[in-house]
């Protein structure tokens, strides 16, 4: 059957197969000329024309594009914002933490009477620790017309968010990503945390005066663009000090062994090791490295420690270890304690797991004070009064967006490692914004 | 004459649909109109994907790394050459699309390649292998963003790009098979040997069922990378590969219809599901129990009922419903249970479900929705009339 | 990138052996049903995945939970949990075949894999919904009695560096008991010092720093290698594992039957064997393998986090060493896991850490270009 179908098809070939290269050439012809036609609309969409003439501009184009997009003005008796963090995956105790935090800070606006009256609901996106989900769940929570976004933890996450709020001249107020470029996306990102060109010169710094190491040798998570940036600051810092990065090794997240990285660190006979992954893996690493004899070598890392998982994963290895964090749970200051009570109340007595609880809190807390001094009820004018910010009292540290270019200059704090009965992190030294450059 | 006739009007139908769309998506949300393209784009790579694997019969397992390289390419010359280069967005986007065909089937001709040598799994694995190593090799090119990515700027989103490519694809996939070259295809995919012993160029097939596979996928990739604004290597991971085997199996190995319908299927099957709400584990256990009722029930008739077709469609309904009363009637009782009462996130659901529908289709009907036919009126007209007790599959 | 050194050349060998014998492990349950079915059971992985957990759980059972400071351990305990994690996953093993593959038997081999593929999405994403995963869990360390290592020494150190180290030892200690005291006096913290007592904290730093650097020079002028006991035990079983399995395959009655229901399952069963049985047994024991793997390398690489995606790298690579070593070929899988670890630690030793992923393919890529059947398998190749 198939052999008649064959010869049947033989005897066509010369017509068929002009026939067949002419559909193709008509084709192809015809996608330049619907192309003339279909077109425009795709240039009539705001945001579209801002950011293709920006990057055509060449590099003198300004640092952070204004949104250009009309904006979304909030309609109806609420007023809706969303957040987005990971409630799934590797991610999910920092999503957890800053989507609760989000929600006690509206509570609190709520329960204080509003915006004239006008009440804010929250809507929930989640990222699943993933940069697409992220982009996806932002993209959602738009079109259910929020007029801005809180978020979210990764840098890699923020960044897709960034994009599609840009477009649609919507705040996003990041919560925990630090990654130092981030704000470059447009005058619409800002962030309540600081940036890594900050946090790894703070630990670079903490490592040569405070630890007295001149021989460190650096671990990077090569699938985490927030490792990377961090290990490439603090070498430098650590460098322009005077002390020397011995070697560099690098893993991908979800591996489990690593010893071949550390038997070649080991050999360079290193005092510290800086590990600037998340805790996901570097519980596994102190303990894999501990086992490789490097008993004495100190171990230091950026906020994506942050999490009492690592005191599981690490177990007794990474117990003495330092890293930068926020703020933290102990410190003296009003805010503080008035987060932790409000915090302990819904949460049957415990205090928040992770710093992003506060950040969450006080990222939500600034959107809605942009609110309070928008002038009017709509994206663009909460994007400038956001970047209006002056002298905002957070519970991680006083907050002015005004003149930061999205870059709220915040102290940072390096936090000892203990044991779980010890209160995990046990804060050793603080460095003030201007302290470290 | 007559042909003409239907051809032209077949190709301005095309236009015609998809200024549609583009009209439809610019109604929408940008959440539908990232649904409406990635929906186009998986068509594209599932249709490309089949030729390879369905048509050929080329066990290929790393279509996600052409998807890429299509992806990159036109994320680095728009970054490149954009500025310089001056043209109208429409003209940019046709050249991009082609510079990233190209380039993907450069790519494809590397991996067509090796499969002059190797067969069945070691080909799968071969080019599953493929595609990992220019993920990584992407990850560790700090000139094209590394594992941070790459921002595609300027970036035009052209909705109705994302879907002429796909009938694109659809199109030249169904046409090839009605030429003598498309014969020599399957007749690769049937028996090499025999085929070869026939005249048929066994090596150039092979070859070009890579290139036109792989252009296709590159293709995408650069519409993707417009549409997104964005692309990293994370993004294309195994599991897109994976997925796009899964489309074109499900819709049946080697018919082009098949792999659209799967493609459209299996992409919006979990995104349906994002907003699922909680509910208890109990109602879980129930379907799964009715889910393995309705199998066992339907195996049961396929292999032993012969008789007349209404007969048969009876039982099947037969036996769906009662699988459907026990999951629903199960449900609530069970629940009460202490243990199956707790909630369980609804969201999480999304790959479960998408995972279950792959099981129970392949348990149900092996050789896809589809099997090897193509839609066309004289196949559902065939399809309709059937009423004896032959089976439509064969 | 950096220049290669030959010091730790012999230490990544035995890194390379120890982490294939993991591959090896899984490989093992690969080739089996690959030799017996052909078919590529995707899910194996995530059989491995179910391993590491059931491993966890025998744990939390014995005690070794987070929150609980349990001291020391024994070799009953581990053995415990080898037997829950090879008798769950040999379970697993069991039913995945009886329910997913059976009824595909007889269809195009590409719908079984599309089901092996379903199977493992279903264990990954459906596992999320009752096992803890995020944050992903570890096996408590102390639960491991095995935490040293044995030392074997290849070069002697140089006498003279050790002395002379021992020597920035008595500065090191004065310093150090100096600094102390001026806390102590003080009850100022090391992090916030007055001034008076930044010398103090210099010359302990300083004292220190000499004393290790010295120590580290004795310590690089010698040559020894490391062998984690664990990880040990780990290789030791995975040999004699192979071992019994090669026996069990060619020497005994089951063995003769695998091998024949491999050749042809008609001819097979029309000899008086059970085909179905036999397939059965190659899944519990292929399954029982990946869970002895996935309790060692839970157990020995202490901190190893268990999440539903555990098995999906292990088992591509491992899949990867069984293809390379011949797939269908006992010895070819433990050789093939050997030679995968021991590329991916010599691409780390190289300097080129960031490909340590790409490695297993780039090698399966070479190896099969030259020989399409793999190293120890048959060059006849089959037909989809």
């Amino acid at each position: 059957m198939i052999q008649n179908r064959f010869v049947q098809n033989l005897r066509f070939i010369p017509m068929n197969r002009s026939l067949f290269s002419a559909a193709l050439l008509a084709t192809v012809l015809g996608i330049t000329a619907v192309g003339c036609t279909g077109g425009e609309t795709a240039k009539d969409k705001p945001g579209e024309t801002p950011s293709a003439t920006d990057a055509a501009g060449g590099g003198t184009a300004a640092l952070r594009p204004e949104p250009s997009g009309e904006g979304v003005k909030a309609e109806g008796d609420t007023i809706k914002i969303g957040i987005v963090g990971s409630l799934s995956g590797d991610q999910k105790p920092w999503g957890e933490d800053s989507i609760e935090g989000g929600k006690m800070a509206v509570e609190e606006f709520n329960a204080a009477g509003g915006l004239n009256g006008k009440k804010v609901e929250l809507l929930v996106g989640d990222s699943a620790s993933k940069a697409e989900q992220a982009k996806s769940a932002a993209e959602k929570l738009i079109s259910d017309g929020v007029i801005g976004i809180v978020g979210e933890v990764a840098s890699g996450h923020t960044i897709q968010i960034a994009k599609s709020a840009f477009q649609k001249a919507i705040p996003v107020v990041a919560i925990g990503a630090t990654k130092t470029t981030l704000s470059d996306e447009g005058t619409n990102v800002t962030r309540v945390c600081y940036t890594d060109d900050f946090q790894g010169p703070v630990m670079a710094k903490f490592a040569f005066d405070e630890l007295g190491l001149r021989k460190v040798g650096v671990m990077t998570d090569n699938q985490q663009p927030y490792s990377q940036g961090l290990s490439k600051s603090f070498s430098d810092k650590f460098k322009a000090l005077g002390g020397e990065i011995v070697g560099e090794a690098f893993y991908e997240s979800g591996q489990t062994q690593f010893n071949g990285q550390i038997t070649e660190l080991s050999a360079k006979k290193p005092d510290g090791l800086f590990l600037s992954g998340y805790f996901t893996e570097v519980g596994a690493i102190a303990q894999q490295v501990r086992q490789a004899g490097m008993k004495d070598v100190k171990l230091m890392g950026g906020d994506g420690w942050d999490s009492p998982q690592l005191l599981v994963s690490g177990g007794d290895a990474i117990l003495g270890s330092f890293f930068c964090n926020h703020y933290n749970n102990r410190e003296d200051r009003p805010e503080v304690k008035q987060f932790l009570e409000a915090w302990k109340k819904s949460h049957g007595g415990k205090e928040p797991g992770t710093t992003m609880a506060a950040l969450g809190y006080d990222a939500t807390k600034l959107m809605l004070d942009g609110l309070k001094r928008a002038a009017s009820l709509d994206s663009k004018a909460l994007i400038a009064a956001i970047n209006e910010t002056e002298n905002f009292a957070g519970v991680s540290g006083n907050i002015t967006l005004k003149g930061a270019n999205g870059n709220p200059k915040k102290r940072a704090l390096v936090v000892e490692v203990r044991s779980e009965k010890d209160g995990f992190q046990v804060f050793r030294k603080a460095y003030e914004a201007d302290e470290v450059k | 004459m007559k042909f003409w006739l239907g051809r032209t009007g077949s190709i301005l139908l095309a236009f015609a649909l998809c200024a549609g769309i583009q009209l439809l998506a610019d109604q929408q949300s940008d959440f539908v109109q990232r649904l409406i393209v990635l929906a186009g784009l998986y068509v594209t790579l599932a249709v490309s994907l089949n030729l390879i694997n369905g048509i050929t019969g080329q066990f290929s397992m790393g279509h996600a790394a052409f998807y890429q390289i299509g992806a990159y390419t036109a994320g680095f010359i728009a970054m490149k050459f954009y500025a310089g280069a001056k043209l109208p967005p429409e003209l940019w986007m046709i050249l991009s699309l082609l510079t990233g065909a190209a380039v993907a089937s450069v790519a494809g001709l590397i991996v067509g390649l090796p499969s002059l040598r190797l067969k069945g799994d070691y080909l799968a694995i071969v080019t599953l292998g493929f595609g990992e190593i220019i993920r990584i090799i992407v990850q560790n090119q700090p000139a094209i963003g590394g594992a941070y990515g790459l921002s595609v700027a300027p970036r035009f989103e052209m909705i109705w790009l994302v879907w002429l490519l796909a009938i694109l694809c659809i199109a030249v996939c169904r046409n090839l098979l009605k030429t003598a070259h498309g014969l020599q295809f399957l007749a690769v995919r049937e028996d090499e040997v025999a085929s070869s012993a026939m005249g048929v160029n066994v090596t150039r097939t092979k070859v070009t069922a890579f290139l036109l596979g792989s252009a296709f996928a590159g293709a995408a990739g650069a519409l993707l990378a417009h549409f997104e604004g964005f692309v990293s290597p994370k993004m294309f991971t195994m599991d897109v590969s994976f997925i796009i085997v899964t489309m074109v199996v499900l819709g049946g190995t080697g018919s082009i219809t098949g792999a659209t319908l799967a493609a459209i299927g299996l992409f919006f099957l979990p995104e349906k599901m994002r907003d699922l709400p909680n509910f208890p584990l109990g109602n879980l256990v129930a379907t799964g129990i009715g889910i393995v009722i309705m199998v066992i029930g339907f195996r049961h008739i396929a292999a032993n009922f012969h008789g007349k077709m209404v007969e048969r469609v009876l039982r099947y309904l037969a036996i769906l419903a009662i699988a459907v009363v026990i999951a629903l009637v199960l449900g609530p009782i069970v629940s009460k249970l202490p243990t199956l009462g707790v909630p369980v996130e609804g969201a999480k659901l999304r790959m479960v479900v998408f995972a279950v529908t792959l099981i129970v289709l392949m348990l149900l009907r092996p050789q896809g929705i589809f099997a090897h036919h193509e839609f066309s009126w004289a196949w559902l007209r065939k399809v309709l009339r059937i009423d004896t007790d032959k089976k439509v599959t064969a | 990138m950096a220049g290669l050194e030959l010091s730790t050349l012999p230490q990544q060998l035995v890194n390379g052996i120890l982490l294939g014998s993991i591959y090896a492990l899984i490989a093992l349950g690969y080739t089996m049903v690959y030799g017996v079915l052909k078919l590529i059971n995707f899910a194996h992985g995530e059989v491995f995945m179910i391993g590491a957990y059931a491993a966890l759980f025998a744990s939390w059972g014995l005690g070794y939970t987070p929150n609980n400071a349990m001291s020391g351990s024994n070799p009953i305990n581990l053995l415990i949990m080898l037997l829950a994690s090879m008798t769950l996953c040999g379970l697993l093993g069991v039913l995945i075949e009886r329910f997913a593959y059976r009824p595909m038997r007889n269809q195009p081999r590409i719908a079984s894999l599309i089901t092996a593929i379903g199977v493992s999405l279903l264990l990954q994403y459906g596992g999320q919904l009752f096992l803890p995963s995020s944050p992903a869990p570890n096996i408590d360390a102390k639960v491991n009695p095995y935490q040293d290592n044995i030392t074997i020494p290849l070069r002697p150190v140089d006498g003279t560096l050790v002395a002379a180290a021992k020597q920035l030892e008595a500065k090191q200690i004065e310093t150090k008991t100096a600094f102390d005291g001026y806390l102590e006096r003080t009850k100022e913290s090391p992090f916030q010092l007055s001034a008076a007592g930044q010398p103090f904290k210099k010359a302990a730093q300083d004292a220190e720093r000499d004393l290790r650097t010295a120590e580290g020079k004795a310590e690089a002028s010698g040559l020894s290698i490391r062998l984690p006991k664990g990880q040990m035990i780990m290789l030791v079983t995975t040999v004699v594992l192979m071992a019994l399995l090669n026996f069990l395959v060619m020497h005994t009655k089951p063995g003769r039957a695998m091998r024949a229901a491999s050749h042809d399952f008609d001819a097979a069963s029309l000899m008086g064997i059970n085909v179905n049985s036999t397939i059965t047994f190659t899944f519990l024991i292929g399954s029982a393998l990946a869970g002895a793997g996935a309790m060692m390398n839970a157990t020995f690489l202490s901190g190893t986090k268990i999440d539903t995606f555990f098995g999906m790298l292990p088992g591509v690579k491992a899949f990867v060493a069984a293809v390379l070593g011949g797939i269908g070929n006992i010895p070819g899988a433990v050789l093939g896991g050997i030679l995968m670890g021991l590329a991916e630690t010599l691409v780390v030793w190289a300097g080129y850490d960031s490909y340590r992923d790409a490695i297993a393919f780039i090698v399966l890529i070479i190896v099969l270009l030259f020989k399409p059947g793999g190293l120890l398998g048959s060059n006849k190749v089959e037909k989809v």
